[in-house]
């Protein structure tokens, strides 16, 4: 074996991924080669170093109650090729797919567990800032459809851009109208203060029309959870 | 409609792997507030899409989830986006073509990464390319197998090999240029 062949095998051999033939080569040319030995030296102290510097984290407990919240309100539907597909894709892609397949799979579910005295109860996703007309005029239909439908719309990451102070749609009309005019259906506007303080935006760009949550994210469990809404993304 | 033993199961073999999954998602998202939202968009995709599922890859299943997760949500928030992916057999072979020999760093650079600070090293890991830093963080934090690391990942177990490789190799370099300056306080 050549020092160049080892160093192409010096990784798998320190981390054992090597076959018996390979890692018997390898240790008979360390024998009689100091320079490729000191290089395993080298790759040990820097893994030595690594483990010291960098011991696993744990999960906080609050990030547990909230994982299992989660999965126990959320209703279950997949198939194996949708995530199979998603999972082939880019991050990007991926979510894309993932929140197009959940936008559109939601809906059926919604249906099936619809229907208390009060009107369904339905908390709509929003993390990202494109579409915003669309949506808004979704939620008015959605809202036509059904007159008793008590929504909640929980916007994180982009998803709160529309509801800031001043915010335009493409053509430069203000969103500030369909909002009132959602306001005074019933329909309930909340913001994660999370995606302010990470953007670093003040509380009072916020519209009066929407109100502030922890977390977006622990509101949609929790709405779920605690409060029987149905999950819909938009 | 799911029943309370897919629930069960669910539990059984996804929560064992949290902090694994919180852990990943730190080095991932590197910030904390980022890396439990996306551990929580994990959860709640690895929930619906259970079913796909197969065997008992849970693990490596789980963390490809949140790696994904980690890197959409950091472009979500617009947060600047890891180092360019670097080309490594174009930077292979323009090392070659300027007459370089390609070799590993020897004893010296162990000395010096021996006497190097935890907080220089967790810095230097973070600041690698992420093709680089994924895979090392996959390695040494997770203790995932090669196999595991090109599932999560998405790529085949020689690329995995070749970039475990070299990304040891550069955090060497970079521990390095970092503790020599100090010691001859330059």
């Amino acid at each position: 074996m050549k020092c160049a062949e080892l160093n192409r095998l010096l990784s798998p051999y320190i981390d054992g991924e090597l076959d018996l033939q390979s890692a018997l080569a390898v240790e008979a040319h360390l024998q009689e080669c100091p320079r490729c030995s000191a290089a395993i030296a080298g790759v040990q102290t820097l893994r030595t170093a690594i483990s010291r510097a960098c011991e696993p984290a744990k999960a906080p407990l609050r990030l547990r109650e909230a994982v299992q919240a989660q999965f126990a309100a959320a209703p279950q539907q997949a198939t194996s090729r949708s995530l199979g597909f998603c999972l082939a894709a880019t991050p990007g892609i991926a979510a894309l797919l993932i929140v197009g397949w959940l936008a559109l799979a939601q809906p059926w579910n919604a249906q099936s567990s619809a229907g208390t005295a009060q009107g369904t109860r339905i908390v709509y996703h929003l993390a990202g800032g494109n579409h915003v007309k669309a949506n808004l005029r979704t939620l008015k239909n959605h809202l036509d459809a059904e007159p008793n439908l008590q929504v909640v719309v929980v916007a994180h990451s982009d998803g709160i851009n529309f509801l800031l102070q001043g915010a335009q749609d493409t053509e430069g009309q203000p969103y500030i109208g369909a909002l009132r005019e959602l306001r005074a259906r019933g329909v309930e506007f909340r913001v994660c203060t999370n995606t302010l303080t990470r953007q670093q935006i003040d509380t009072r760009a916020v519209v009066p029309e929407a109100v502030l949550v922890p977390s977006g994210i622990a509101e949609i469990s929790r709405l779920q959870k605690k409060e029987g809404y149905t999950y819909l993304r938009l | 409609m799911h029943d309370d033993w897919e629930r069960e199961r669910f539990e059984r073999l996804m929560l064992p792997h949290l902090d694994a999954a919180y852990n990943l998602a730190r080095w991932l998202a590197k910030n904390d507030g980022l890396a439990e939202d996306a551990v929580q968009e994990a959860y709640l995709r690895a929930w619906r899409f259970f079913g796909s599922l197969r065997g008992d890859n849970a693990r490596p299943w789980l963390l490809r989830i949140v790696r994904n997760a980690c890197y959409e949500l950091r472009q979500r928030e617009h947060l600047p986006g890891p180092a360019e992916d670097f080309d490594e057999q174009r930077h292979d072979a323009e090392m070659l073509a300027a007459g370089a020999v390609i070799t590993l760093p020897v004893n010296p650079e162990a000395a010096v990464i021996a006497r190097a600070e935890s907080e220089m090293v967790r810095q230097c890991l973070g600041a690698l390319p992420r093709d680089f830093h994924e895979v090392l963080v996959l390695r040494e934090i997770e203790g995932c197998s090669y196999q595991e690391i090109a599932d999560i990942v998405g790529t085949p177990i020689g690329t995995v090999m070749s970039r475990l490789s070299r990304a040891r190799r550069l955090l060497q370099g970079l521990i390095a240029e970092r503790v020599r300056p100090r010691e001859t306080g330059t």
